[in-house]
C-alpha cells in the first residue's frame, strides 16, 4: 500500500530545499521500490522546521524536520514511512504544542491539503461557505460578515462588512472587487503562505463578497516578488472556472463573476489601496486622495470593495461556521482570529492564527522561544515597517487593535519582528525614514521630501555636534507631527510610529539621555 | 481692353449651369426648372444670366435639356 | 501670481444647484453637492493657502498646505479634496494648522533655489507668495540631497523647463492630461526622485508636447516659464481681446509690461476656451511685429514697376480716382471686391458697404466662399440660419460625437481638448474622413468607428446613414412630427429609403463597409445626444452644400437638433468667417443672410446709408476671376486674403488677377496676390484692431486694442477715406459706432454693443429683445424658419475623375503649427514644428513608384504641377494623397482645380486626380519664396 509523504511546495520551505528533498526521495524511493504518494502540500507555518516532511500513518500525519536531502536516505533506513522515532522526528504534527495551541481559521487548511486539488479543499471543508452563502440574500451575507466582526486585515482594522454594504449600496450597476495581495511589509508573508498553501479559500471568499455586494468582476493584485504564490493562484484559478466556482454561472446558481489575477510592478506603495487600484487601471501607482472612497468610485471609478487576502480568506470560515462561532473569538472590539507572522531574531519563527488578545510575551517568548541568538528581546517591532517599536517592558500587552493603539503601536497585518539587545535603534529609526523616502509614491510633500530630510535630521543626531543634538531632536519632532498630520496617506502618516517610539523608548541609541527623550510613562 | 467677350463659350459657365440642374434631376421635372431657375435667380449676377441665355440663343450648345429650360424660364 | 492674475478658487466649479450650507471660519457659504471645503472658502473670501490646487484641474490633494480642522472630525483633511457636507463646520486657521503649513514650506523651500530676486517669476510665482502666505521665516534644515542642480530644457522655442525649481506639484502634468488632453507629461522616478518628464525622458520638443502651453500657465513656480517673460520681464497691465487664428475664437489676457506684449494667458473667463488655447493662440503673435511688415502704403502704375512710397492720402486718391475711371469706361459692376475673414466685424461691414453703397454694386465677397459657403447655403435651406447650432461647451453633453471632414486635433485644437475630455468621460466617437487623424487613436481616445470613405464621396455616406435610419425605423417619429415639414419629410423619406441609397449599394462607391455604415448610423440614431461636427472636408467639394443638408437631414430625423449635446456645427477656419458672413460679404446676401432682392430689407440699408441698393447678387469669387479674363471686370479690393496662394487653380487666379487695371491689397504683408497689385495699403494685425469677431458658435467677442497701428489707421478707416474718396462720404468715430449701426440695421444683432459685450464679456447671436442675453442653443423650440425642411440630397459625383494618367486622389488639410497660407505661422518660431509641407503617400503607392520617405516627387494634375517631399504613411488609404498648404512654394493649389460646389462655388479643394513621380527637382523652399518676396522699389 502506497504511504503519503507530505513536503511543502511553499517558497519559504523551497528557499531552504524542500525540492530538493523531494527529488531525493522520490529518487530514493525509486531506488528501493518504495511505494510512496508525495503531496506538495502548502507549509505548516513551523518555519524553523522546514523542509517540514509528513508521513501519513495509522497515528497520522508524522512530521520529521528540518529535513535534507542529504538526510532523506538515513531517514528511509530509520523508517521514516512507518512514523518511526528520529531526532527530526517531532511525533504527530497537529499534537505539537506550536500548533495544538493556535486557533486555526483562517489558516485551517495551509499545509494539510494539496493547494490545488478541488477534492482535497472540499473534502476538508471548502465551499461550506460559499454554499451557505448562496443560502442566503445577499444583503443577509452582508449582514452575517458585519455581524461576525471581522475587521480589515491588511492594517487599517476597518469593519469588513461595513465596507461591502458601502458597495452593495451604491447604485452603480458595475462594481468591481479586488484583492489586495500586495504583501509588502517586512517581516509579512501570511498572504503569501495562504496563495500558495490554499488559494481555494480566497477564491471562495471572493465568491462571496461578489455575490453579497453585487461585483461581477474581481482582480487579484499580487506582487510580483511573489512568483510561486502568482503560479499557484493562476492554475486555482484556471481549476476554479473549471469547476464552475468561477465564470458565468457560478455553482450553476445562476450569477456570474470573473476573478483575474494581475502582478505589480514592484512598488511598495501599491499596497496602498487607492495606488493599487491606479496600478490596476494600468496607470503609475499614485496614492489618491479620499474621499471619494474606493467603496463608492474605486477601480475605474466604480463602487469596489478592496480587501486584504486574509480578510478574503476568512469570510468562507465565517459563513460556514457562523458570524457568532467567529465572533466568540478574541477581545473587545478585536473579534475572531489573527495571524500573526512571527520572524526577525527568534527562534521558532512562522505563522501564529490565534483569536486576539494574545500577549506579546506569550507571541515572542511562547511561541516563538525568544530570540534566535538567544541573546535578551530588547525590541519587538509590530504591524510591519511603519509599526512602533516595542521595547522588552511592553512584552505584556495584548494584541488587538485597540490596547496596541493606546500604547502608541499598531497591529497592521500582524508582522511581528523580533530584535535582541545587539540591535542599534538609533539605526532602526533612520530605517524607517529611509524604507519611507524609497517607498513613497512622491505625491505629497509631507512624504516625498519629509522623509529624505528625516534621513538627514536623524543623521544629524547620530553623527552631528552633539550641542546640535536638542535643535535636531525638536526638528525631527516637527518632522513627524507633519508628516503624521498632514500626510495624504499611511504610508507617509504611519512612518514616524516607528521613529517616535525610538526616541520616546530607546532615546540612548540617539545619543539622547532617557528623560530628554521622553521617560516610558 | 476690349470689353466685349473674348471668343471662347462660356465654358464655365454652361458647367456650373448644369451642375445646378444634375442636382435638381431627380425632383419632378416642373419642380427641377423650376428649382434651378430660382437658383440662378438668387445667386447669380445679372451680366451671367444675360451672358448665358445669349449663349441659348446662339444654340446652347453643351447645355444640359433641365439648364435650357430653366434659362428660358428666367426669361 | 501677479495682479494680473484672475481669482483662483482653487478647485473647479460643481454644477447643480447651491443647496449645501457649511460655515467657514464663521461665514455661512451655500454651495452645490460636492464642491470642495477650499472652493467654498474661496467664494466667502477665504483664502485657504494652496499650492497644488488650481480651480482650471480637479483637485490632487498633494501640496498639503490646504489643510484644515473640521467640527467632529480627526485629524486636518486637505479642503482641496474634501467635499462640503451639509452642516460642516471648518477652520481654517488654528496654530496647529499654522504648524503644519509652515512645516510644509520648509520642506518645499529645503529643495529650491534661494534666487528669488533674480528670479523671472519674482512677483509672478505662487511658491513665494505662499511662504509669505504662512509666515515662514527660516529653513532649519541643513543642507541635504536636492534638485539644485537640475538642467534646464531650452528646447521649444516659447518656453524653458528648469527642473531645478520645480516643486512637483504635478499641475503641468494634469494640465496636460485633463486640460490638453495629450498626456506628454508624466513624472518619472518615485518619491522624492518624482521629476517631471516629456516623454520618456525626452526633450520637450521631441516629446509628443504640442507647446499647447498649458502646463506654463498652470506652474506655480518659474519651472515653466514663457521665454518672453524671462527676456522681457513680468507683465505690468493686461488687455482682454480674441485670438485671430482659427473659428474657434479664443478669448486672451494679453499682458504687457509698458507697451511691449510680453504674453498671451488664456482667458478663464472665455466663453470658447474657458483658459485654454493653442500653441498658435498662445505663442505665434511674434508675426505682428515682424520685419516684413508693410507700415507704408504704396502704389505703383504697372505692376512691373517698383513699389513708391506714398503717403495716405496719395495712396487713398490714386485708388478711387483709378477705380472712378474704370467705372466710367466699363460701367459700374466693373470694379468689386473681397472682405477678408481675418477682419473684424467691423471692417468687414464697411467694407461691404464701401462696395455696396460707393461703388454701387454687390460685387463683394469674402474669402469664405472658398470654405464654408456651403454651410451658410445648407444649413439656411434647411434650419433657416447660416449658422451652427451649439457652443462648444454643448459637446460635454453628447453621448455620440461624429467628426467628418475635420482635424480638430489640428485645425481646432481647443474645441478638440474639450472633445478629448468628454470622449475619456466615456462618450462614443465615429471619424468620417479619408485619413487617419489623430482622434481616430490617441492617448484615451479611440474611435467606435472610423468610416475610411474614399473622397468625394460624403453624401454618399451621409445618404446611406440616412437610409438606415429610416429603413430600421430610428427615425424620431416624435421630434419630426412636432418639429418638421410633413410634405418635405415624406418626400425625403422616400427619396432616402430607396435601394441606391443603401449602405450595400453605396459600397462599391465609398470604399465603407456596409456594415460599419449600419453600425454607425445605428449609434447615432439612438444615442441620448448626438452631435456632428464638421470642417472643410465636407464643404470643399462639388457636392458640399448637399452635403451640408444631407447632415442636417440626419440631425432631423434623428431629433438631434435643439438642446445640450447635439447639433451640426460647422467648425469655422478663419476667426472670423462667422462674422464675415454675417455682415453681408456674401454678393446676393446683405448684412443678416438677407437677400438684396427683398425691397423691405434694402430700404433698411438706403435709409442709412443714403444710397440705393442694386437689387441684383453681385459676382461671387470665381465669377469675378472669369469675368476679369474675359475683360468684363477690372478693378478689385482685396482685403486681407491671399488670393494667388489661397484660392484653387492659382495659374487661373494669377491670370485674373494679371488682368485687372487696378487691384488694390489691403495686409499685413506683401504677399502673392500683392504681386499683382497695383496699390497696397498696410493692414492691421488683430493686436491693433478695435472691433468684434465673431466664432463657430455665433459668439461675438471683443478684440481691444494692444498696440497702436503700425500703420497709423483702422482698417475701417481706410475704406471710408477710399469710399469717401469716390464721392460716398463715410465716417465712423470709433469700433462701436460701426456695431451701433449693424445692431440698427440687423435683427439678429439688434442687442450687440461694445458696451454690452464689455459687460458680459461675449454674445452669441441672435441677440436681441426676445434673447438679450443671447443664443447660445438654435433652434430649440422651433427652427428659424419654423418648421425644419428635408432636401433631398441625390449623390452626384464630382467630374473630377481618376484616369490611368491621373490615378491618384489629392486632398488638403492643415496641421497644427501652421495655419492656411503661414502668412502668420511662417513668420513665427511655429516653423520649428513644420518648416515644409509634405505629401503622405500609402506604402503601396509609394513602393509601386519608387518613392520613399523625403524624397521629392512631382504632383501633376490636369492643371498645374509642383514638388514636394514625400512621407510614406499608413494614415492615407490607397489610392490617395494628402498634403498641406502652409507654404506658398509647396504649390498645393497649382494643381487644385476649378470645380466647385454646385450651389455656392465652394472649391473642390479637396479632390484633384493626380499621378505623382520621384524627382531630381527640389521642392521650393520658403527662404526662396521668402527671397522673391522682398519688397522692391525704395523699400528693398
Amino acid at each position: 500500500m502506497s504511504t503519503t509523504v507530505y513536503i511543502p511546495c511553499d517558497s519559504a520551505a523551497r528557499s531552504v530545499g524542500a525540492d530538493e528533498v523531494a527529488l531525493a526521495l522520490l529518487a530514493e524511493a525509486e531506488l528501493r521500490g518504495l511505494d510512496i504518494s508525495m503531496v506538495r502540500n502548502g507549509s505548516r507555518g513551523m518555519l524553523w522546521l522546514e523542509p517540514l516532511v509528513e508521513v501519513d500513518t495509522v497515528r497520522g500525519r508524522i512530521a520529521y524536520g528540518p529535513v535534507s536531502a542529504d538526510d532523506v536516505a538515513a531517514l528511509l533506513d530509520g523508517g521514516m514511512l512507518d512514523g518511526a522515532a528520529h531526532p527530526r522526528c517531532h511525533g504527530v504534527t497537529d499534537e505539537l504544542p506550536w500548533l495544538a495551541r493556535q486557533q486555526r481559521v483562517t489558516f485551517s487548511r495551509v499545509g494539510v491539503i494539496d493547494p490545488l486539488s478541488p477534492a482535497d479543499y472540499a473534502a476538508h471543508g471548502g465551499l461550506a461557505g460559499l454554499r451557505a452563502a448562496l443560502g442566503m440574500r445577499p444583503t443577509q451575507v452582508v449582514d452575517a460578515v458585519t455581524e461576525s466582526g471581522l475587521r480589515g486585515r491588511g492594517g487599517a482594522g476597518f469593519p469588513t462588512g461595513i465596507k461591502w454594504k458601502t458597495v452593495a449600496e451604491a447604485s452603480d450597476p458595475t462594481k468591481f472587487l479586488c484583492c489586495n495581495a500586495d504583501e509588502g511589509d517586512s517581516g509579512t508573508f501570511a498572504d503569501r503562505m495562504l496563495l500558495e498553501g490554499d488559494p481555494f479559500t480566497l477564491i471562495e471568499g471572493m465568491v462571496i463578497a461578489a455575490y453579497a455586494v453585487g461585483a461581477v468582476e474581481g482582480y487579484v493584485y499580487v506582487r510580483s516578488e511573489y512568483p510561486d504564490a502568482i503560479a499557484t493562484l493562476r492554475r486555482a484559478v484556471e481549476i476554479a472556472y473549471e469547476e464552475a466556482w468561477l465564470g458565468a454561472d457560478v455553482l450553476g446558481r445562476g450569477f456570474p463573476f470573473d476573478l483575474e489575477v494581475r502582478v505589480g510592478a514592484g512598488a511598495y506603495i501599491c499596497g496602498e489601496e487607492t495606488a493599487m487600484l491606479d496600478s490596476l487601471e494600468g496607470k503609475r501607482g499614485m496614492v489618491r486622495a479620499k474621499p471619494p472612497i474606493p467603496a463608492l468610485q474605486g477601480l475605474f471609478g466604480r463602487p469596489t470593495v478592496v480587501n486584504n487576502v486574509l480578510s478574503l480568506a476568512t469570510v468562507p470560515a465565517v459563513l460556514a461556521g457562523g458570524a457568532e462561532a467567529y465572533r466568540e473569538l478574541g477581545v473587545g472590539r478585536s473579534r475572531g482570529t489573527q495571524v500573526f507572522q512571527l520572524a526577525g531574531n527568534v527562534a521558532q519563527g512562522g505563522i501564529v492564527e490565534s483569536a486576539f488578545g494574545l500577549s506579546l510575551r506569550d507571541l515572542v517568548e511562547g511561541f516563538g522561544g525568544g530570540t534566535a541568538t538567544g541573546r535578551p528581546v530588547r525590541a519587538v517591532q509590530v504591524g510591519g515597517p511603519l509599526g512602533a517599536y516595542l521595547p522588552a517592558d511592553r512584552l505584556d500587552l495584548h494584541l488587538d487593535y485597540e490596547e496596541l493603539a493606546a500604547d502608541g503601536a499598531m497591529l497592521g497585518h500582524g508582522g511581528v519582528v523580533v530584535f535582541d539587545d545587539t540591535v542599534d535603534m538609533g539605526q532602526q529609526a533612520r530605517f524607517a525614514m529611509e524604507f519611507c523616502a524609497e517607498e513613497s509614491c512622491g505625491k505629497c510633500t509631507p512624504c516625498r521630501v519629509g522623509a529624505v530630510r528625516g534621513v538627514e535630521v536623524i543623521d544629524a543626531i547620530l553623527h552631528g555636534s552633539p550641542d546640535e543634538r536638542g535643535a535636531n531632536v525638536e526638528i525631527l519632532e516637527d518632522l513627524c507631527e507633519l508628516m503624521t498630520d498632514g500626510s495624504l496617506c499611511a504610508m507617509g502618516g504611519l512612518t514616524p510610529n516607528p521613529v517616535r517610539s525610538v526616541l520616546r523608548h530607546f532615546g540612548e541609541d540617539l545619543g539622547l539621555t532617557p528623560v530628554s527623550a521622553g521617560a516610558p510613562s | 481692353m476690349s470689353v466685349t467677350d473674348h471668343a471662347e463659350t462660356p465654358a464655365s459657365l454652361v458647367r456650373m449651369a448644369n451642375q445646378i440642374a444634375g442636382h435638381a434631376e431627380h425632383k419632378p421635372h416642373d419642380i427641377a426648372v423650376g428649382l434651378v431657375a430660382d437658383h440662378l435667380r438668387d445667386f447669380w449676377a445679372p451680366s451671367m444670366r444675360l451672358r448665358l441665355t445669349a449663349y441659348v440663343d446662339s444654340g446652347g450648345q453643351g447645355l444640359s435639356p433641365l439648364a435650357l429650360e430653366s434659362l428660358d424660364r428666367l426669361r | 501670481m501677479s495682479r494680473l492674475a484672475p481669482v483662483d478658487l482653487g478647485t473647479p466649479a460643481v454644477p447643480g444647484l447651491a443647496s449645501v450650507q457649511v460655515v467657514v471660519d464663521g461665514i455661512p457659504v451655500v454651495v452645490p453637492p460636492g464642491t470642495s471645503v477650499m472652493r467654498a472658502a474661496a467664494s466667502a473670501g477665504i483664502d485657504i493657502p494652496k499650492l497644488c490646487a488650481t480651480d482650471s484641474l480637479d483637485a490632487f490633494g498633494s501640496c498639503r498646505l490646504c489643510l484644515v480642522e473640521v467640527d467632529g472630525r480627526p485629524g486636518t483633511p486637505a479642503s482641496c479634496t474634501t467635499p462640503c457636507v451639509p452642516g460642516m463646520t471648518v477652520t481654517t486657521q488654528t496654530p496647529r494648522l499654522e504648524k503644519l503649513r509652515r512645516g510644509v514650506m520648509e520642506l518645499y523651500i529645503s529643495d529650491h533655489p534661494l534666487d528669488c530676486l533674480t528670479c523671472p517669476a519674482n512677483g509672478d510665482c505662487e511658491l513665494q507668495d505662499m511662504a509669505g502666505v504662512v509666515g515662514l521665516r527660516e529653513v532649519r534644515y541643513a543642507e541635504g540631497v536636492n534638485h539644485l542642480e537640475g538642467a534646464t530644457d531650452d528646447s521649444n522655442p516659447y518656453f524653458s523647463f528648469d527642473d531645478s525649481k520645480c516643486i512637483a506639484c504635478s499641475r503641468c502634468v494634469r494640465a496636460c492630461s485633463e486640460v490638453q488632453g495629450t498626456f506628454a507629461l508624466t513624472i518619472s522616478g518615485r518619491g522624492f526622485d518624482s521629476r517631471v518628464s516629456a516623454g520618456a525622458g525626452e526633450l520637450f520638443m521631441e516629446s509628443e508636447c504640442v507647446s499647447c502651453g498649458a502646463c506654463v500657465q498652470a506652474c506655480p513656480t518659474s519651472t515653466l516659464q514663457e521665454k518672453s517673460v524671462i527676456d522681457l520681464g513680468v507683465p505690468t497691465r493686461s488687455v482682454k481681446t480674441t485670438c485671430a487664428y482659427c473659428g474657434v475664437g479664443c478669448s486672451f489676457v494679453a499682458e504687457l509690461r509698458g507697451d511691449q506684449l510680453v504674453r498671451m494667458v488664456p482667458d478663464k473667463d472665455g466663453g470658447a476656451n474657458a483658459g485654454h488655447s493653442c500653441v498658435k493662440g498662445r505663442f505665434a503673435w511674434g508675426y505682428a511685429t515682424h520685419r516684413d511688415r508693410q507700415t507704408e502704403p504704396m502704389v505703383r502704375d504697372r505692376i512691373t514697376d517698383p513699389w513708391r512710397t506714398v503717403s495716405w492720402e496719395e495712396a487713398i486718391s490714386y485708388a478711387a480716382e483709378r477705380f472712378l475711371a474704370i467705372q466710367r469706361e466699363h460701367g459700374v459692376a466693373a470694379i468689386g471686391g473681397i472682405t477678408s475673414s481675418r477682419c473684424t466685424n467691423e471692417e468687414v461691414y464697411v467694407v461691404q458697404k464701401m462696395i455696396r453703397a460707393a461703388f454701387g454694386n454687390n460685387n463683394v465677397d469674402t474669402c469664405a466662399r472658398v470654405c464654408h459657403s456651403p454651410t451658410g447655403y445648407g444649413l439656411k435651406q434647411t434650419f433657416g440660419t447660416s449658422a451652427g447650432t451649439q457652443d462648444f461647451a454643448s459637446v460635454a453633453e453628447a453621448d455620440v460625437v461624429v467628426v467628418i471632414g475635420a482635424n480638430p486635433t489640428d485645425g481646432h485644437p481647443v474645441f478638440a481638448s474639450r472633445l478629448k475630455r468628454r470622449l475619456r468621460e466615456g462618450a462614443e466617437l465615429v471619424v468620417i474622413d479619408p485619413r487617419r487623424i489623430d482622434l481616430v487613436r490617441s492617448p484615451h481616445v479611440e474611435a467606435a468607428a472610423h468610416l475610411q470613405l474614399q473622397p468625394g464621396t460624403n453624401v454618399a455616406v451621409v445618404n446611406a446613414i440616412a437610409h438606415v435610419v429610416v429603413t430600421e425605423g430610428l427615425v424620431d417619429r416624435d421630434f419630426v412630427a412636432e418639429r418638421c415639414e410633413d410634405d418635405s419629410f415624406a418626400d425625403w423619406e422616400a427619396f432616402i429609403a430607396r435601394p441606391e441609397n443603401s449602405p450595400e449599394s453605396m459600397e462599391p462607391i465609398t470604399g465603407v463597409p456596409a456594415a460599419d455604415v449600419r453600425r454607425v448610423a445605428r449609434l447615432y440614431a439612438t444615442a441620448r445626444n448626438a452631435a456632428i461636427y464638421y470642417g472643410l472636408g465636407v464643404t470643399e467639394h462639388s457636392q458640399g452644400s448637399t452635403m451640408v443638408m444631407g447632415m442636417a437631414n440626419l440631425a432631423m430625423a434623428t431629433g438631434n437638433i435643439g438642446r445640450e449635446g447635439v447639433g451640426v456645427n460647422p467648425l469655422r477656419g478663419q476667426n472670423n468667417v462667422q462674422g464675415s458672413c454675417d455682415m453681408g460679404s456674401f454678393p446676393h446676401e446683405l448684412p443678416g443672410y438677407r437677400h438684396v432682392s427683398d425691397p423691405a430689407v434694402r430700404s433698411i440699408f438706403e435709409a442709412v446709408w443714403g444710397r440705393p441698393i442694386d437689387p441684383e447678387p453681385g459676382l461671387r469669387i470665381p465669377n469675378m476671376f472669369d469675368a476679369a479674363i474675359a475683360g468684363r471686370y477690372l478693378g478689385m479690393f482685396i482685403q486681407g486674403e491671399d488670393i494667388a496662394q489661397s484660392d484653387p487653380n492659382v495659374t487661373h487666379v494669377k491670370a485674373a488677377l494679371g488682368s485687372l487695371e487696378l487691384l488694390v491689397v489691403q495686409d499685413l504683408f506683401l504677399n502673392e496676390t500683392a504681386k499683382f497689385a497695383h496699390v497696397f495699403l498696410p493692414g492691421t494685425s488683430f493686436l491693433e484692431k478695435d472691433g468684434t469677431f465673431t466664432n463657430a458658435e455665433r459668439r461675438i467677442n471683443r478684440v481691444r486694442p494692444v498696440m497702436a497701428p503700425t500703420s497709423g489707421k483702422q482698417e475701417w478707416e481706410v475704406a471710408c477715406e477710399l469710399a469717401t474718396a469716390m464721392g460716398y462720404a463715410m465716417a465712423y468715430s470709433d469700433g462701436a459706432e460701426i456695431m451701433d449701426e449693424i445692431a440698427a440695421t440687423t435683427p439678429t444683432f439688434a442687442g450687440v454693443s461694445f458696451a454690452r459685450l464689455d459687460e458680459l464679456g461675449s454674445l452669441q447671436w441672435p441677440c436681441n429683445d426676445e434673447a438679450p442675453e443671447g443664443t447660445r442653443t438654435m433652434h430649440v423650440d422651433h427652427f428659424v424658419r419654423g418648421k425644419g425642411h428635408f432636401v433631398d440630397t441625390p449623390f452626384v459625383p464630382t467630374d473630377e475623375r481618376t484616369s490611368r494618367k491621373f490615378p491618384l486622389i489629392l486632398t488638403t488639410g492643415r496641421i497644427l503649427t501652421q495655419y492656411n497660407v503661414g502668412a502668420q505661422t511662417r513668420r513665427t518660431e511655429n516653423v520649428r514644428w513644420h518648416s515644409e509641407d509634405v505629401i503622405e503617400v500609402h506604402p503601396h503607392d509609394a513602393e509601386t513608384r519608387g518613392i520613399t520617405t523625403g524624397s521629392a516627387v512631382t504632383i501633376t494634375s490636369r492643371v498645374g504641377e509642383t514638388v514636394l517631399r514625400a512621407k510614406v504613411s499608413d494614415r492615407v488609404p490607397q489610392g490617395v494623397v494628402y498634403t498641406t498648404f502652409h507654404f506658398p512654394g509647396s504649390g498645393a493649389n497649382v494643381v487644385t482645380t476649378d470645380y466647385s460646389d454646385w450651389a455656392t462655388n465652394c472649391p473642390e479643394y479637396k479632390v484633384t486626380a493626380v499621378e505623382i513621380a520621384p524627382t531630381s527637382r527640389i521642392p521650393v523652399t520658403d527662404e526662396e519664396m521668402h527671397a522673391e518676396h522682398q519688397p522692391v522699389g525704395d523699400r528693398a
